[in-house]
């Protein structure tokens, strides 16, 4: 008995480690990487212990001031998909929440099934579209494109958190007088705070990292930093791993640090998005 | 419900409906019409009925960009779900420090495509990259992804179940913590062993979600792109051409509207019947709940 | 995994971790200029202008109160990318790089006519801009592009690499040239030869040296099927027996440079003007150690044909939806000086003048100039311009690449080259 629980404990504690290296050793290479002098980063086998240097991020920003600047358009296009994103969800989960109808139903079904289009699908015909009405290479299109993709989980999301808000809170509010936007922002919004953050981490993450709409509607005005760190990896001569390792630390740790700290929101997300109609 | 209250509504539900109509409805319906014409830049659209279906269905270039799709989805999906359900069982036998290993294995959903691509060309470069380092040094045999194609194909799986591991695990974890813990106990009177309690207790009741999460997980590896054209650009050969990959191609290098539009087509009616059965199984589950 | 007791970051935790990012963000460089002109180029177009204090347009940004940036890619997404941003309403690119193989009837359509210009405010000496390039850019009587470069390709070798393994002289025929890199890989300390599989130019010249073809200038497919099989042959035979390195299948045209730079290959097919890059101290390990010749005939042909190597060219034209055409004419007309020209064929830019080649200045410079004057008499482009030349370009690279992977014999490579891409081609 003694014996087995030793193995299983072993064979648990076993499973634990390759875990962590298959999630971390990827991110934490790199990371430290970026930190080491020009050719330690390709030492057999690997060093853990260096004296730290900056230079690749001093090459990157002497050489690849663009990243900089996609950095810029990364956060202006990320906080407008997310605003646009939390504003459009709260007031159609609002409606889908405190009202039922067949006519609802179906509509909240639509939205799921709509979402599902792959986006590459409307890349094509929106191509031509955006360019005509002169939105193409601007923050505004990235993200309306971002948000668009979110707003059905969004809604979902919302609707499941303003579930739990005691339908006597808005009722009473207008009772009182107070109009139906006045109900939304003093009531339902800070009520289902943690249903805002939920719908906004998964709009920042997808944002901030999004590849393709970026490479098919920007050239240089609005383009992001996974843009320019995906030229770094395929139009300068060769790869100059180091550099390309400091753009990638920078473009990582804030979602990084932020995915982390929101864990409990993302999770609260996911269940809640993928397996509540 | 009064009816002048459902339009007191409508300005609320505008905007969702808005945006989903101008960013992707009408767009998609515009792609049906594209797709029975042929056009091209500088040259204006005729029609020219299923030419484009024709072309594209009987293109080999395409039967190969599908099989893999399918061969991706298939391997790296399952493949997922096995880690995630063998994760989720060892969260749940108790661990020290659970809930910063939960933030840790969480890590991956927070690496853009991009940066995931570099790391992992980095890891396997055959000349440079430390896990190749590795496996020569232990006399393995390497990952040569930049001339085998079945390679390339593991390293896009491996890269993919890396980036969406995360989601899985959540899911069916949750369905998990989810379960009783009295079923469990029951079992364990009944004199079941912690196989037979698994096999007859967990599968069972975890069911639903898992077909859920697989159904979810086959829509998104099924639009599959940007791993494939920044890792391997659909090489060696287009031995590892991905559908939404030969989308791209035709549409942006060749610049064959038509078959692209015929190609994004082929593509909304396949998720269309995965997402059918996505939502008859979400549907199900609601009114079982209710 | 409880939704709403777990929630304690409050709404203003959240929004101050927000606002600290976006103070973090807006600390990055800023970009205030009066006027900036946008170019849509190969990273090779913007290094031979020099940066920094090289830079060679130093006075004329002075002068125009401009600043100019340039967004680099790859050669095929570069012309993906140009077409695409061509065919908007508008574009922020005002002069874009273009090569020669990919104009069409259709998408001329789509950039200036840049004779109006050059009639009002002419480039300097334009007669001195070789009249074949010229001609090249002239589609359907519209002169669309000003050639800036051309790539004619020479074969680089490292001399060090190859005393070592035990040849002190270069190949003189495609055979010895074959057998040289099978011997320098066998010595193990280097690859024999890197060549890129994103580009027909490297199994056109091989077909070449054969005395085959990919496309002719008549648009005649496969010339010769028999010289393209041998050379797929041969480039299988090297690959099966390591003289091209494993990843083949996925190297690209920007990485030769490194691998030559870094001694990881001994041999390499590159424009001639790379020699200079090449032999950089700063950058080369080997550097004065990597010479040019002309890209070898086989021994079969060799005295009774010329080689015909591969040449590139590049031109510099202006979209017709761009915002500051004036401005872009006089960016072009600024490049294309003789003193520019000149300044970039320093930098290792292949001339588009044909008086360049003979300035003092470059052949004392550069060795290679006389060498690269003659094979450039024989060369042509690797394939003429036709509304399906990219897709008849892929096609023929994967099934180049299929036979050099040993993945299909040479002859079905072929036959299946012959039945795809003959469609393709104009009537």
């Amino acid at each position: 008995m003694r014996v087995e629980r030793i193995l299983v404990n072993a064979g648990k504690t076993l499973a634990v480690l390759l875990l962590l290296v298959w999630s971390l050793f990827p991110i934490v290479f790199i990371i430290t990487s970026s930190f080491k002098p020009g050719r330690e980063i390709f030492a057999v086998p690997p060093q853990w212990f260096f004296a730290p240097t900056f230079d690749h991020y001093i090459t990157l920003w002497q050489r690849w001031a663009v990243f900089f600047h996609g950095l810029l358009n990364s956060t202006i296009v990320t906080i407008g998909a997310a605003a646009l994103a939390v504003m459009a969800s709260t007031c159609a989960g609002y409606v889908y929440s405190r009202y039922s109808s067949r006519w609802l139903g179906a509509s909240l079904l639509s939205l799921i099934a709509i979402r599902l289009i792959p986006p590459i699908v409307v890349t094509l015909p929106l191509f031509p579209i955006v360019n005509n009405l002169g939105l193409a290479d601007t923050h505004f299109i990235l993200s309306v494109l971002y948000a668009t993709f979110f707003v059905s989980l969004g809604t979902v999301l919302m609707r499941t958190f303003i579930d739990q808000i005691p339908r006597e809170l808005d009722e009473a509010a207008s009772m009182d007088g107070a109009t139906l936007p006045v109900v939304l922002w003093r009531i339902i919004m800070p009520l289902a705070a943690p249903g805002i953050i939920a719908v906004a981490v998964f709009v920042v993450v997808f944002a901030w990292n999004e590849f393709l709409f970026a490479f098919i509607f920007t050239s240089t005005k609005a383009k992001t930093a996974p843009l320019v760190i995906s030229e770094m990896i395929g139009s300068i001569e060769g790869v100059d791993w180091g550099v390309l390792f400091a753009a990638s630390t920078i473009q990582l740790l804030p979602v990084l640090i932020f995915v982390m700290l929101m864990n409990r929101y993302l999770v609260a997300g996911l269940t809640a998005g993928a397996t509540k109609g | 419900m009064k009816t002048s209250r459902i339009w007191q509504m409508v300005p609320l539900l505008a905007p969702v409906q808005l945006l989903l109509l101008s960013v992707i409805v009408i767009p998609s319906v515009y792609v049906i019409w594209l797709s029975f014409h042929t056009s091209t830049f500088g040259q204006s659209a005729s029609f020219v009925g299923w030419g484009n279906y024709v072309q594209v269905l009987t293109d080999p270039g395409f039967h190969s960009a599908l099989w893999n799709t399918v061969v991706l989805v298939v391997v790296a999906v399952h493949l997922e779900m096995l880690i995630a359900l063998g994760m989720a069982l060892l969260f749940n036998s108790g661990l020290w420090f659970r809930r910063i290993l939960f933030v840790a294995v969480l890590a991956p959903y927070a690496v853009s495509e991009v940066v995931g691509v570099a790391m992992w060309r980095f890891l396997f470069d055959p000349d440079v990259g430390p896990v190749s380092n590795l496996l020569a040094a232990l006399h393995l045999p390497l990952l040569e992804w930049s001339y085998e194609p079945s390679h390339a194909m593991i390293m896009i799986a491996i890269l993919t179940i890396w980036m969406h591991l995360p989601f899985t695990f959540v899911i069916i974890y949750a369905a998990r913590l989810a379960l009783p813990s009295d079923l469990y106990e029951a079992a364990r009177i009944d004199g079941a062993t912690p196989l037979q309690s698994f096999y007859r207790v967990t599968m069972p009741l975890l069911g639903p979600a898992i077909l859920v999460a697989l159904l979810f997980r086959y829509i998104f590896a099924f639009r599959l792109f940007s791993e494939v054209w920044l890792l391997t650009g659909g090489g060696p050969a287009r031995t590892t051409e991905v559908v939404a990959v030969y989308l791209y191609q035709e549409a942006f290098t060749f610049s064959a509207f038509g078959p692209a539009a015929a190609t994004a087509w082929i593509m909304v009616i396949v998720s269309m019947l995965l997402a059918s059965g996505y939502i008859y199984l979400l549907r199900r589950q609601v009114r079982n709940a209710g | 995994m409880s939704e709403s007791n777990t929630f304690r970051i409050t709404r203003r935790h959240f929004l101050g971790t927000v606002a600290g990012g976006i103070a973090l963000m807006a600390a990055g460089p800023s970009f205030a200029q009066s006027k900036t002109l946008q170019v849509l180029s190969h990273r090779v177009h913007q290094t031979s202008l020099g940066e920094g204090d090289k830079d060679l347009l130093a006075a004329w940004k002075q002068e125009h109160d401009t600043d100019v940036v340039f967004t680099t890619l790859d050669s095929n997404p570069l012309m993906d990318r140009l077409f695409r941003e061509a065919s908007l309403a508008q574009t922020d690119f005002s002069v874009g790089y273009m090569v020669d193989n990919r104009p069409t009837s259709d998408n001329a359509k789509l950039f200036e006519s840049l004779q109006e210009y050059q009639d009002k405010d002419p480039i300097e000496a334009f007669d001195d801009i070789a009249a074949g390039l010229v001609r090249g850019m002239t589609i359907d009587g519209r002169l669309i592009g000003i050639p800036v470069r051309t790539a004619t390709q020479g074969l680089f070798y490292n001399e060090e690499l190859l005393a070592e393994a035990g040849f002190d002289a270069p190949p003189t025929t495609l055979e010895e040239l074959v057998a040289q890199t099978i011997a320098i890989s066998e010595h193990g300390k280097a690859t024999g030869m890197i060549l890129a599989s994103d580009l027909a130019v490297f199994p056109v010249m091989f077909a070449r040296a054969f005395g085959g073809d990919f496309i002719n200038g008549d648009f005649e497919l496969l010339p010769d099927p028999a010289a393209m099989q041998t050379a797929l042959t041969v480039m299988a035979d090297m690959f099966q027996k390591g003289a091209l390195p494993r990843s083949y299948a996925t190297n690209k045209g920007e990485e030769l440079l490194t691998w030559m730079q870094q001694g990881r290959a001994a041999f390499s097919v590159l424009p001639f003007a790379r020699a200079a890059q090449l032999n950089d101290p700063a950058v080369s390990n080997y550097a004065g150690k990597i010479k040019a010749i002309g890209f070898p005939i086989s021994e079969t042909l060799k005295g009774k044909v010329e080689m015909s190597a591969v040449v590139e060219a590049w031109a510099m034209t202006i979209p017709a939806n761009a915002v500051d055409k004036d401005l872009a004419w006089q960016f072009i007309k600024e490049v294309s000086s003789k003193k520019n020209t000149l300044g970039m064929a320093l930098n290792g830019n292949g001339p588009a003048r044909v008086s360049t080649f003979l300035e003092p200045e470059l052949t004392a410079k550069n060795a290679l100039a006389e060498i690269e004057s003659q094979v450039l008499a024989n060369a042509r482009g690797a394939f003429p311009p036709f509304a399906e030349a990219a897709r008849a370009q892929q096609i023929f690279i994967e099934e180049v690449q299929l036979a050099v992977l040993g993945r299909k014999s040479p002859q079905d490579a072929v036959a299946s080259m012959q039945a795809r891409i003959q469609p393709l081609l104009p009537a």
